[in-house]
Parts: structure tokens; sequence; C-alpha cells
């Protein structure tokens, strides 16, 4: 798992997410990160480098912030 | 039949189908014969005794036939399927129909099935993505088509009829038995072999048995008997099954939909059986009761939904059913081993029940007959444990998958399932994420104490020439070497390597044909010739080497040169070093 920064231009690329989540409901939003993160994957591919990332996106340390 | 939910036991207990109503097959009932041990105060002792006429054990039973190798099998009933109705299993694979093949009854299960490869799958009102599997190159080859739909006590009536033709034709200490109305009602377990209670019509008797199958299903009573440990998980989807006969013909193509307008958005399945029967399957509410869901009036307001009034068709059977998954930790405790449903249960997407089950069966059935023959140690029995354990486990988690996509909790589990089927309605990449069932194959062994890392794959039956021309195929070769090893050299043999191998057939369980091109000149006692190259493919091989096969169409090994190391792999395989790797 890359975890050095690879985005090009990570400011442009975080307003894109949220602009793309303006004006959805709740179900409509978790619809479209599910969808988004089905594509992503895809482009990945490499198994073992998903599983990572499910690993760490899990990381309780991220999981207590958002609680 | 021992595989049938008992009458006592809610259908909501039950992974098999219990029977509601409908009109029903006319199942053929075999005599209740009393056996000599009635009358008898002294107990004989039987090498194999097989509980449970289901189709693993009969193919067990007709498979021990074929050897010649004596057996007892007991159903506690006195036909095939479920007395008045249909049958369970409607899908078989191209491995199981190569077992049926080798067994003698493929021609009839081709004539009475239906035959197909193209699968449809639906969300609302679209196709999301469909498949051929004649265009997969995995599956042309073999003489036997990708899968052919039929009901399960078709092939359970064939192999009757096949084991009662192979009693005839031999000598009664070579005879497999057929006992029915015979209920095992006692066990007990001692060193080397067991003791069996069997309640007839016409009172009780004692058996011994060297050897016992429990094929006995889901609800097998040799679980508690002999103490096995195993996992279960019981959900809560329920499905309703509708076998109708239509009067206008169906296409013979399976169509799953995900998502099906006419069922209130659940699940639907459709496949052709034979007689012209459709198998409809739908999913109900989560904890539907079975007996409201299985209601005439019900069904039949279903079936209109889904074809409109104008559609004539006639119910055959209707059967609601859950599902339960289930493995045991141990597939042979002591003297007994477990095959089929008594061994793991699957939920019935993807056919990987009656299918693994045949597997099961032709996996030991070949051990059995070379350790009572005396070609093989007692050790190899123990690799059935570890190569259908292995089987089992991954069909296990294969169909729990398929459960989690068509059954996902509320929740995330149900928005991810919807991201996959709006996606794959556009995009290809997403078609590979739903999940309507994996069709069952021949699990590969990779583990087994008894392959080598270059084995553990089965061998598709590929047609090849007989050295005088005549067609052949790979079930006539293993015929051929009839339970024996089948060595198939590929390309030039020296005469130093015909030698050896003249020299391995005589010390070991083993027949050995050479494999070549059209043109050369064979050096080997047998060959026979490979035109397109089709055998050496199906055996994953290229150039100059050899490929050990076992009775079952699985590679024990596969080697470059006649040495050592092929001695070593007819040796392994046979299990004659299991002990030396523990």
């Amino acid at each position: 798992m890359n975890i050095s920064p690879k985005l090009q231009d990570a400011d442009a690329f975080y307003e894109q997410l949220l602009d793309a989540h303006s004006g959805l409901s709740r179900p409509e939003s978790e619809l479209l990160n599910a969808r988004l993160i089905l594509l992503l994957a895809n482009q990945i591919g490499d198994a073992r480098l998903l599983a990572e990332c499910i690993v760490a996106a899990r990381g309780d340390a991220s999981l207590a912030n958002a609680r | 039949m021992s595989e049938r939910p008992k009458p006592s036991r809610a259908p909501a207990c039950a992974s098999g189908y219990a029977f509601a109503h409908g009109s029903g097959y006319a199942l053929p009932e075999y005599p209740f014969v009393e056996p000599p041990e009635i009358r008898c105060a002294a107990v004989v002792r039987h090498p194999v005794v097989i509980v449970g006429a289901g189709i693993t054990g009969l193919t067990l039973a007709c498979a021990l036939a074929r050897q010649g190798v004596a057996a007892i099998l007991l159903d506690e009933d006195n036909t095939v399927g479920v007395k008045g109705a249909s049958s369970r299993g409607i899908c078989y694979t191209q491995k199981s129909l190569e077992i049926f093949d080798r067994l003698g009854v493929f021609e009839r299960i081709a004539r009475k099935g239906v035959q197909w490869s193209v699968g449809r799958t639906f969300a609302g009102a679209d196709e999301v993505y469909s498949f051929d599997l004649r265009q997969q190159e995995n599956f042309q080859l073999s003489l036997q088509p990708p899968f052919t739909n039929i009901q399960q006590f078709y092939i359970e009536g064939f192999l009757v009829e096949r084991i009662n033709q192979l009693n005839a034709k031999a000598t009664a200490t070579r005879q497999v038995q057929l006992r029915w109305c015979s209920r095992v009602t006692g066990f007990e377990q001692h060193r080397g072999f067991a003791t069996l209670t069997v309640s007839t019509p016409a009172g009780s008797y004692p058996l011994q048995a060297e050897h016992v199958v429990d094929a006995s299903g889901a609800h097998s009573p040799f679980h508690s008997w002999c103490g096995a440990t195993m996992h279960t998980t019981q959900g809560d989807d329920r499905w309703c099954i509708a076998d109708v006969r239509f009067e206008t013909p169906a296409p013979a193509e399976r169509h799953t939909w995900i998502e099906a307008p006419f069922n209130e958005n659940r699940a639907v399945w459709q496949h052709l059986m034979a007689d012209d029967v459709w198998r409809i399957d739908y999913q109900m509410e989560p904890d539907a009761d079975p007996a409201c869901i299985a209601s005439e009036a019900q069904v039949r307001e279903r079936l209109r939904r889904q074809f409109g009034d104008r559609v004539q068709w006639e119910i055959v059977w209707v059967g609601p059913y859950v599902y339960r998954s289930q493995c045991l930790e141990r597939l042979r405790i002591g003297s007994v081993f477990f095959i089929g449903d008594a061994a793991k249960i699957v939920s019935p997407f993807g056919a990987r029940g009656g299918n693994t089950g045949v597997a099961d069966a032709d996996n030991l059935a070949w051990k059995l007959a070379a350790v009572l023959q005396g070609n093989a140690p007692a050790a190899l029995l123990e690799s059935y444990n570890e190569e259908r354990l292995e089987a089992a486990q991954t069909n296990v988690r294969v169909t729990n998958r398929t459960t989690r996509f068509l059954r996902p909790a509320h929740g995330v589990e149900r928005v991810f399932r919807s991201a996959v089927i709006g996606l794959a309605r556009q995009y290809p990449f997403a078609r590979q994420l739903v999940n309507t069932g994996r069709m069952a194959v021949a699990n590969p062994y990779t583990r087994s104490s008894v392959c080598a890392v270059t084995g553990g794959l089965s061998v598709q039956n590929v047609r090849l020439r007989w050295a005088d021309g005549k067609a052949g195929c790979i079930t006539d070769l293993l015929q051929w070497a009839d339970g024996r090893l089948l060595l198939l050299a590929f390309g030039d043999l020296s005469a130093i390597a015909c030698q050896r191998l003249i020299r391995l057939g005589a010390q070991a369980p083993l027949r050995s044909v050479q494999v070549h091109a059209p043109g050369a000149r064979p050096k080997a006692r047998e060959s026979v010739l490979d035109p397109l190259g089709h055998v050496q493919g199906a055996c994953h091989l290229f150039g100059h080497a050899w490929a050990l096969l076992r009775p079952d169409g699985y590679l024990a090994a596969t080697g470059e040169a006649v040495d050592g190391a092929l001695v070593a792999a007819v040796a392994r395989a046979i299990g004659m070093h299991t002990k030396e790797r523990a």
C-alpha cells in the first residue's frame, strides 16, 4: 500500500469528491460512495493491495475519531 | 430416503425440500427382501456398509459394484427421491456427468435430461449480463456437456438399475446388496469395525462393518453417534419452489432475477428440467412462514404475476425451504466416512450440494476398492478426509458468499449490492461482482498427502484415438486401467523408459500407455494417439512429460523423466508415503 502522496492535485480531487455529494440525500450519498469504492477498487485490481487498504481504512484510530 | 426431512420437523429447520402439494411423479418402488441375518444368530461382518440411498450413497454403491467390491447399501424407505414428490437436485456438472459416464448411466441421463449452457441474469426489467459456457474454453473439450438438468430421482433410479445389472454379472461375494426399508437405529464403534442395528418390517438385526459410509443426509444420526463436531450457520432467507409444467416449450437457459418486479423485487430462479418441467424458485420475505408461502393460492398468484393469465401451466410440486451451511471438522471418524450432505451442507446456489456429494463418493470409491483389494495400504483412506474436507470447506465458503449477495443484511450490505447492480448494467467490470451462484467445479486438492504439488487437478474426458485409429476418450482409458493408476507418457520413450514402465506395472497397481502424435512410432506396449493435443492439454502439460491419473480422473502428479520421481509419485498416490510425511 502506497502511503506517500500520489495525488496529482489533492485539493481539486477533494473538492470534486465533496461537490459530487452536494444536493444528495444521505442514502444517495451512501450509494455514490459505494459506487465510487467499487470503481476505484477495479482500478487497483491487486488483491493484496485492496486487502491492505480495507484494513487501513478500518483502523481503530480513525474509527475512534469518527465517534 | 434418509435425506428426506422427517415429518415431525418443520420445513423451517430443513435444508431439504419438504413436500407441500402438487401432482408429483410416480416413483419406482423396490421390494423389501428379508435379509438372512434376521433368522441367523451369527453376526456377519461386511467390508463396506453404506447408509442412505440418495445420489451420493448410490454413486458410491455403483462405483464399488463396478469394481467388484462387496457392499451393503441400507435405505430407510423403498424408493428414490422424496416419496410422492419431486427431486431436490436438478443441475449436474460436467465432472458429475463424467463420473456417471464411467459408471455407465450417462447415456440415460443425457437422453432424459436437458442440456444448457446459456445463463441470463436480470435486475428489474433489464438483462444485467449473460454467459454461454460453450464459448468458455474450460468446458468445451469434454465429451460431456457443461451441464445437464434432470430431476435427481431419475439419476438415482438409473443407478439402482445399473447396480442390479452389475450384480447380475457378478459372483455373490462381489455384489452390492441394496436393502430397502432398512433403517439404522443403533450404532457402536469398536476398534477396526462398527456394529449397526438395522430395523426392518421383518424385525431388527445387527450388522458389522469394517467401513461405514454415512450418506444419510442433513439429519444424519451418525453425527451424534460419532461425536462429530461441526460449524453451522443458519440464516433467515426463505425460498419456495414451484415445479411447473407448461403448455408452451421453455428456453433451455438458466434465468436468474436478482430483483424480480413480479416477486416484490426479490430473487427468482428459473431452470428447465426433464419432462418439460420448469423449476421456478422464488425468494420470500426473510423469516416467512413456510406453510403460508407454500399455500396453493399463493403459489398460483405468484405464477400468474410472472407469466400472465394466458399461459397454461400445471403445478407438479411445491416445496418451501430454508438452507443452512454446515461443515464437519473431520469427514472420517474411526470406521465412519461422511459423504454428501452428511459431510457438509451448502445453500443450493451454484449446484454445489449434489455435485460435490457425487465427487465425495467417487473419491472414496476407488480408495476403498484399492485398500480392500490389497492394492494400497489402509493409510490411503485418510486422504479422503484431506481432499474432500478441503473441497467441502471451499464449497461452504463459496456458497456463503452467494448467500450474502442474495440476502444482504440491511444497511451497508444492501447499499453495496445496489451499487453493484447499478454499475453492472453499464460497466462489464461490475458484472463479476454479481453473485447469483458460482457453478460447481471439480475442486482442486492443494493439501492432499497423496497428490504432488503438480497433481490435485481433475482431467476432463477429452477425445483421443486408439492405436487402430478408432475414437476413444479418457474415460475409456480409465476403464482400461480398471481401478489402477493410469500413467500417460507423452511423446517419445527410450527403450530403458519402456522397460521401467513394464517393471513398474508388475510391481504397482498401474497401467501405462504412451500418448503420441500421428506419424510418430510408439515404443511402449500400449499406445494411443492425441492428434489435437487435447489429452496433453487436459493434463495441464506440455512437451515430453508424464501424467499420473487416478481412477477418479484426478492427477496424482506430473513429471518429465521416467525415473525415480515417477516411482515415488506412484507410491505416494496409493498412500505408501503418508506416514513419513506426517
